[in-house]
């Protein structure tokens, strides 16, 4: 099966911005504009998450989220904010292929897992996990980073598969934004914790560490953000290495 | 004159969105299939495919969709769960009567690699049709836990670990396609527009 080389968009809108370990935002770009370009370069997916409406306790803003959704022919999955069976219909109508939770079944009620998956099948249910190292495992986090939840990481994977969820974004507070590699044994065991598609999230720094991600979790994607971000390769470059080093991508 | 598809919104799952940009990417003229009547308005339909089975067919009875589904003779294209409600049977989240439009059930798919089935993928079609004109080993978008088991009517096969399912099928006027033609870049693109130039009777 081919890994999924991912485009990550992290939106404050009406802006993608890079944060670092999810602070210190810089202004990159409009989400439309970097969607567009990703397409054209080839990326599998694109996955646009408004990193600061849970924080801000505001519904996410559809306008931003509509435009990018018209220039892209893949899928697109869109997170932030989401609260109710109501916010997942709405987002699917404005172009939204899958949706992405957190704030809200982490903290509030995880049930709405199980309700979007009986309505909108569990295909279109990703549930975001922020990750923080806590001793020997990992804690998970919300809002962005900010708020600890109790839960332990690779419990609450194995809940939320229980649920009806149908993949996993996998981002680490730790590495996020720093490029300086993934967390890679937690990558391993949220992998082989759960049975649904686990796409890795937070540290790509080089091509190399895309690669040994992929050889050494396993993960159905990998989501680039800064790299791509930055200009510092494109998603060509990744496909490109990643075959040429006997890893299987998309044409 | 150019014909005019119909997209059938089947409530609050939907994603009529893609689909319509698509198929006007694709050079076609689109219409949004709420109600029995508006079958008459239209040349063919497209069946688009987001949601559970159980879900999708409580949606199309609420609507009253079920008999103009079951009558309309001009191509039908069922994309995703579009082409798995054409079956008998579904079994996701209990079991559900389909359209019956095909001799097929909706099962869950048991194989060794992780599930949902997501990304794109080969098809490799066993009996040419126009639908699939130029598309053979092309990569497609999945998105899908479900397959329909069908032995009759098979267009493409795609393999996915170690484990080969049902990728498109025809039958008469019914096309259907499992994985997400609006999702798959130029080959989704050129899949549309072959449907589009297809005669409608």
């Amino acid at each position: 099966m081919n890994t999924r080389i991912i485009a990550k968009l992290d939106v404050k809108p009406p802006f993608v911005v890079k944060p670092v370990h999810f602070e210190g935002l810089r202004r990159m770009g409009s989400p439309s504009e970097l969607a567009r370009k990703y397409y054209n370069q080839g990326a599998d997916e694109v996955f646009y998450i408004d990193i600061v409406s849970s924080l801000y306790q505001r519904k996410f803003l559809s306008d931003g989220i509509k435009e990018t959704a018209n220039v892209l022919f893949i899928p697109f999955a869109v997170g932030g904010g989401v609260k109710s069976i109501d916010d997942f219909s709405k987002l699917f109508h404005i172009g939204a292929d899958k949706v992405v939770i957190n704030t809200y079944a982490v903290q509030q009620d995880p049930s709405i897992i199980n309700k979007a998956a009986e309505v909108f099948g569990n295909q279109a249910v990703v549930v975001n996990i922020e990750a923080k190292k806590w001793q020997r495992n990992w804690e998970c986090y919300t809002d962005c980073g900010r708020i600890q939840s109790g839960k332990d990481v690779l419990e609450w994977v194995q809940e939320v598969e229980q649920r009806g969820a149908g993949e996993i974004l996998l981002q680490s507070v730790d590495t996020d934004g720093r490029r300086r590699g993934f967390d890679i044994e937690l990558a391993a065991q949220v992998v082989d914790s759960v049975g649904i598609p686990v796409v890795v999230s937070s540290g790509a720094g080089s091509l190399k560490d895309i690669k040994e991600i992929i050889e050494i979790a396993s993960p159905s994607g990998v989501a680039v953000a800064s790299l791509l971000h930055y200009d510092r390769v494109t998603i060509q470059d990744i496909k490109e290495y990643l075959r040429n080093n006997e890893i299987k991508v998309s044409q | 004159m150019n014909s005019i598809i119909g997209i059938v919104n089947y409530g609050i799952a939907g994603n009529i969105h893609s689909v319509k940009k698509a198929i006007e990417k694709a050079g076609g003229n689109t219409l949004v299939v709420n109600s029995p009547s508006d079958f008459d308005l239209v040349d063919k339909v497209v069946i688009p495919g987001v949601g559970s089975f159980k879900n999708a067919m409580q949606e199309l009875e609420n609507n009253g969709l079920i008999a103009s589904l079951n009558e309309f003779d001009k191509p039908i294209l069922g994309i995703c769960l579009g082409m798995q409600i054409l079956s008998k049977l579904g079994f996701e989240f209990g079991k559900t009567r389909g359209l019956g439009l095909l001799d097929a059930e909706v099962k869950p798919i048991i194989c060794d690699a992780k599930i949902p089935h997501m990304g794109f993928n080969k098809i490799q079609v066993v009996n040419p049709n126009k639908l699939m004109k130029g598309l053979q080993d092309k990569e497609f978008y999945f998105m899908h836990s479900y397959e329909v088991v069908n032995y009759t009517d098979i267009v493409a096969l795609t393999k996915y670990g170690n484990h080969s399912f049902v990728s498109a099928i025809h039958k008469g006027n019914l096309y259907g396609v499992q994985f997400h033609p609006e999702k798959s870049r130029k080959a989704g693109i050129k899949l549309l527009s072959n449907f589009i130039e297809m005669k409608a009777n």
